[in-house]
């Protein structure tokens, strides 16, 4: 969805950095790119439970590895 | 399989999205579609905002959805009057909602209003992602690659359909994957 909003929010965004101490934004930032990451990690974790999950797991870990 | 996730363990984005969306599903239908599908079956990467698509609401059901986001805490970047959102909604615009407290900054949920015949499928057919821990409507996997595949084309989304189709693969239907790209060229390439 690249849409005018998402264009918007990007110009916001770094706006935002930029007038603000880095201090202001930085714990903020990292909190929620690491959300983010925490999220994907959760849903793997939760697929080595099951055969069929670890199965698919390997799949997407040989793919990366031929990128 | 038990893939509960503890109350306590809900992370800043976990938060503001079961939040958000618990308050739309008890006025409209909706689905979270794209990157956030993407991260939330285990891919690697950051988004800046969550994409929603909602049914088409009436006003008076959309200012009652706008009443219920304002008093859980979340506020509309663009406007804060609800029939001024509206138009916009109805108009084929989209809109952001971010909390807040959050003073502008991410997360923000970017919604808009069922746009055709494929959104309304997108809806029919949404379904939650048991391993994702989150209770939210997804998109189907299916829809996601399609969109990836055969519209949006960027590296990052069709990467992106590459790891649903290695995650899902013995869950996939190509032939459901297909119609669906039928229908994107049909709907969505005239424009």
């Amino acid at each position: 969805m690249r849409n005018k909003t998402h264009i918007e929010q990007v110009e916001r965004w770094a706006e935002f950095i930029r007038d603000k101490p880095l201090e202001e934004w930085k714990p903020k930032f990292n909190e929620f790119i690491d959300a983010q990451f925490e999220i994907a990690k959760r849903f793997r974790d939760n697929m080595e439970k099951t055969e069929e999950g670890r199965q698919a797991l390997k799949r997407v870990i040989e793919w990366r590895k031929t990128r | 399989m038990d893939f509960e996730r503890r109350i306590g363990d809900r992370n800043v984005l976990d938060k503001f999205t079961e939040d958000f969306c618990d308050v739309v599903d008890k006025c409209a239908k909706y689905i979270v579609v794209s990157g956030f599908v993407a991260i939330s079956t285990g891919r690697t990467r950051a988004t800046e905002d969550i994409d929603m698509i909602v049914e088409k609401l009436s006003k008076e059901r959309f200012i009652e959805l706008h009443s219920a986001l304002d008093k859980a805490g979340f506020e509309c970047m663009r406007s804060s009057n609800a029939e001024d959102i509206f138009s916009y909604l109805s108009h084929g615009d989209n809109v952001r909602y971010t909390r807040k407290e959050n003073k502008m900054f991410p997360p923000e949920m970017d919604i808009h209003f069922v746009k055709d015949e494929l959104d309304e499928l997108q809806l029919r057919e949404r379904q939650k992602i048991e391993a994702s821990g989150l209770n939210v409507w997804f998109s189907s996997i299916e829809f996601n690659i399609a969109f990836k595949e055969e519209l949006l084309k960027t590296d990052k989304d069709l990467e992106d359909a590459t790891h649903l189709r290695k995650m899902f693969y013995t869950r996939l239907s190509e032939e459901k994957i297909n119609q669906i790209k039928s229908m994107i060229k049909m709907l969505r390439r005239k424009r």
